[in-house]
């Protein structure tokens, strides 16, 4: 099985689709990785030769931000709107949307699973 | 959707030649500037003064750090308090 940037381990898939398994690579990366190391896209992951695997692992080192590295940064992005105390920080710190989305309703990815209020509209007590 | 660069950032006019005067005159002179403008982007020469921005009610204090460059005065100056839901037995809370 190939090992590319840490840990993942994409296999079975071709190439580009399998890249995408690290975080950071998306459709867009994926590909220009592969042009940039020479790799054919359309082959499967497990028919790699270790020196393409080994290609592929030092393009990404060479310019990539990825997983650990890339969650890192944006967690620095996040701590900086914090320190500032921007409004934004400010949402981050509350875990509501960040982006101006209403929190009436929905917003459920932020605020987590509905904690039901009792006594509220439409809202049957137990 | 960000703003053109051909505009440049929006920096209100009148403000910015009050931070230049103040910069010009030495920094003694350093006094908190009172002002409306929340949409005007902080630009590098703001780094360092103390602006009082209105957020609709009062003036909050913010001193602009380097950080803060390419923000907007109006992101260091919450125009809404949530104190909490209300409760039923005491009413609303007072934080």
């Amino acid at each position: 099985m190939p090992r590319i940037a840490g840990v993942d381990i994409p296999e079975k898939k071709k190439v580009r689709y399998a890249l995408r398994y690290i975080y950071g690579i998306g459709p867009r990366y994926s590909d220009v990785i592969l042009s940039e190391a020479g790799v054919d896209p359309e082959k499967k992951a497990s028919e790699l030769t270790d020196q393409e695997v080994s290609q592929i692992s030092s393009v990404i080192d060479g310019g990539y931000l990825v997983e650990g590295a890339l969650r890192r940064q944006v967690q620095q992005h996040i701590q900086r709107l914090r320190d500032i105390r921007a409004y934004r920080g400010d949402r981050h710190r509350r875990g509501l949307p960040v982006r101006g989305q209403r929190t009436r309703c929905n917003a459920r990815t932020r605020k987590g699973r509905k904690k039901t209020v009792a006594g509220k509209k439409g809202v049957k007590a137990h | 959707m960000s703003r053109s660069l051909k505009k440049g950032p929006f920096v209100n006019e009148k403000l910015f030649k009050k931070v230049m005067m103040q910069s010009e005159a030495g920094p003694g002179s350093r006094r908190p500037i009172r002002t409306w403008a929340r949409a005007c982007t902080i630009v590098p020469e703001f780094v360092g003064f103390t602006f009082q921005v209105h957020n609709g009610k009062v003036f909050t204090e913010v001193f602009v750090t380097e950080d803060m460059v390419g923000h907007k005065l109006g992101e260091f100056s919450p125009t809404r308090m949530f104190r909490g839901h209300t409760n039923k037995k005491e009413g609303i809370k007072r934080a």
